[in-house]
């Protein structure tokens, strides 16, 4: 594990990972095992179709009691896109600018490692953390859910896992940019969990308001989930929004990290 | 150890200057390190020591001026640089949940070394612990976990930004020897102090920088050969102490009736031949420490008062100019 500075990274993170993990699982397994009552509850569909439209526009599923359905309006459309969010921001965040304020870079970089390798380590470490992150998820989905006779397609599970993922790469990759640039994670956390939270509501809202639909397309939050990726698999051009995106945002983290002072 | 350039200077700086806001940083820093030698960085908290060691590792680029480190530019190759560098940063701070032997090997991995041997002669040498949590050691043990950690891969130009901070002297005496050791072996120390009898103990030649301007750059012994020195006579009778003010060596005189103390600079032989006109009861002579010598350059120029530095012929001698800049120490 202390090979490099990735598994390092991962190594020094492992007890805040396994944190994410179990209570992102205890998240899960709970929401999937309540799903037979709310299903089997008597009265159910009738009080949902009773529910105005605009009312359901804002829950954003029409069809509550599908597996689908009730697993996108209660972990896949807000919760878990979310959790990915300041997973992402935390790791993008600590990434350098967390070194920086811990005063462990100095040390850090007298070894024989460019800037360059710096921050694309910690990059991967961010993502390798996302994934494990999402393996989790879909375990704790996908498992509970065979229990409960949810019948759920299990690629398109890894669909909305893999978006999820995504969705916190980007964002991850823009806390990184600010903290790699700036050196401040107080900065990167908060442009990035504030970012995060807007992309949320503009993503929500934007619809909503007359003219203004175009507006939800500037939204991270859009190309995550707007695809419905757990009912119709990856879109390809969503997913590859939100990877170059994060991409962009790594590289920019680069170059700017390459060019300042540290540690001022 | 070999080197791309093993002729150049360990470090040479031209001109070096750093400034963050108004009153921090350095200002047209020349300095050379020669191979070999143990360079003495000197001066108080906040005159811009470790401003001109982070400069030279490239950890913040200068606003004008070069830096050279073994021939090569600090900027323009610096990983290439850090391979052969040993660094200890001031006012460091290691990651407190590794122990210190996790964080040699993690180091050692990132240079591509293999062999911790020499590690751990130098941690067992210093008394280091190695296998609790570096959160757990004291401030002294965490001073000894970097100090292993600058010089475990045997680097060519060792860089310590005041390395004995905490560190017990039993224990000092022993990284004084294992600096005198990296020098037998060719290699290079520079380090920065704000302690003058340590500089004299281990240097070869010191640098003396206040409000981030070099006031000095000396050997040690010629700057002990400066430095001023206090003679005091006890004549049988009063003497006239006007004769011995009126010689250019003799910077102040101090008369209680028949003894005479006078600050010398240079030589003593006229003072010796006017004062053997009278009878001489008793002569002490104190050679000035280091401590003094700091003090002649750092206690001159405040705001109006105009002291001279000492003058002097072999010592390269920037007169200090007034309310400059000063870093961060």
């Amino acid at each position: 594990m202390l090979r490099t500075i990735t598994t390092k990274t991962l190594r020094d993170g492992r007890r805040a990972l396994l944190w994410w993990a179990l209570g992102l699982s205890g998240l899960t397994i709970l929401t999937v095992a309540t799903y037979p009552a709310v299903r089997d509850m008597p009265g159910m569909e009738e009080l949902l179709e009773g529910l105005p439209d605009a009312i359901l526009a804002l829950i954003g599923e029409s069809d509550l009691l599908s597996p689908e359905g009730y697993l996108n309006s209660q972990l896949f459309g807000a919760i878990v896109p979310l959790l990915f969010l300041f997973f992402g921001v935390a790791a993008g965040a600590g990434a350098i600018a967390g070194e920086e304020e811990n005063r462990t870079l100095d040390l850090l970089l007298a070894n024989p490692v460019s800037r360059t390798r710096v921050a694309l380590e910690k990059a991967l470490a961010m993502v390798i953390g996302l994934v494990l992150l999402g393996a989790i998820l879909w375990i704790a989905t996908y498992l509970p859910g065979l229990a409960v006779d949810m019948d759920l397609d299990p690629m398109n599970l890894v669909a909305v896992v893999v978006s999820a993922c995504l969705f916190g790469f980007f964002m991850g990759g823009f806390a990184l940019m600010v903290g790699g640039s700036s050196g401040s994670r107080g900065l990167a956390i908060g442009l990035g969990a504030a970012l995060g939270v807007a992309a949320y509501l503009v993503n929500s809202l934007a619809p909503l308001v007359e003219g203004l639909d175009w507006l939800q397309r500037l939204s991270p939050f859009y190309y995550y989930y707007e695809a419905d990726p757990l009912r119709n698999g990856l879109d390809p051009v969503h997913a590859a929004v939100l990877g170059v995106g994060g991409l962009l945002f790594v590289l920019v983290a680069v170059i700017g990290f390459r060019r300042r002072d540290v540690g001022v | 150890m070999t080197s791309a350039t093993p002729d150049a200077p360990a470090i040479r700086t031209d001109g070096l200057t750093k400034s963050y806001g108004r009153k921090r940083g350095i200002i047209d820093v020349d300095l050379e390190v020669r191979r070999g030698e143990i360079f003495g960085y000197l001066g108080p908290n906040g005159a811009g020591k470790s401003t001109t060691i982070r400069l030279l590792l490239d950890l913040i680029r200068p606003n004008s001026g070069t830096a050279t480190v073994l021939g090569q530019p600090a900027h323009g190759s610096a990983v290439r640089l850090r391979r052969e560098i040993g660094y200890l940063p001031g006012e460091m701070a290691l990651y407190p949940r590794m122990t210190g032997r996790e964080l040699f090997r993690y180091f050692a991995a990132l240079r591509g070394m293999k062999d911790l041997t020499h590690a751990e002669e130098l941690a067992e040498r210093l008394e280091t612990e190695l296998d609790r949590p570096i959160k757990a050691l004291s401030h002294g043990n965490k001073q000894k976990v970097g100090l292993v950690q600058a010089l475990m891969h045997k680097p060519s130009l060792v860089i310590l930004d005041e390395p004995t901070t905490g560190l017990d002297p039993l224990i000092q005496q022993e990284f004084y020897r294992i600096l005198d050791e990296v020098r037998a072996d060719g290699r290079t120390v520079f380090l920065s102090s704000h302690v003058l009898a340590e500089v004299e103990r281990i240097a070869d030649r010191v640098g003396i920088v206040r409000e981030g301007r070099i006031a000095v750059i000396s050997e040690v012994e010629t700057l002990k050969r400066q430095a001023r020195r206090k003679l005091e006579f006890h004549f049988e009778s009063q003497v006239p102490e006007e004769d011995f003010l009126r010689l250019p060596e003799v910077v102040e005189v101090r008369t209680d009736g028949r003894i005479l103390e006078l600050t010398v600079e240079g030589s003593v032989d006229d003072i010796i031949k006017l004062a053997s006109r009278y009878t001489v009861l008793n002569v002490l002579s104190r050679e000035q420490d280091l401590e003094e010598v700091f003090l002649t350059y750092y206690a001159a120029p405040e705001p109006d008062e105009h002291a001279d530095p000492p003058s002097d012929s072999d010592a390269s001698v920037n007169a200090p100019g007034p309310s400059e800049p000063a870093g961060e120490g």
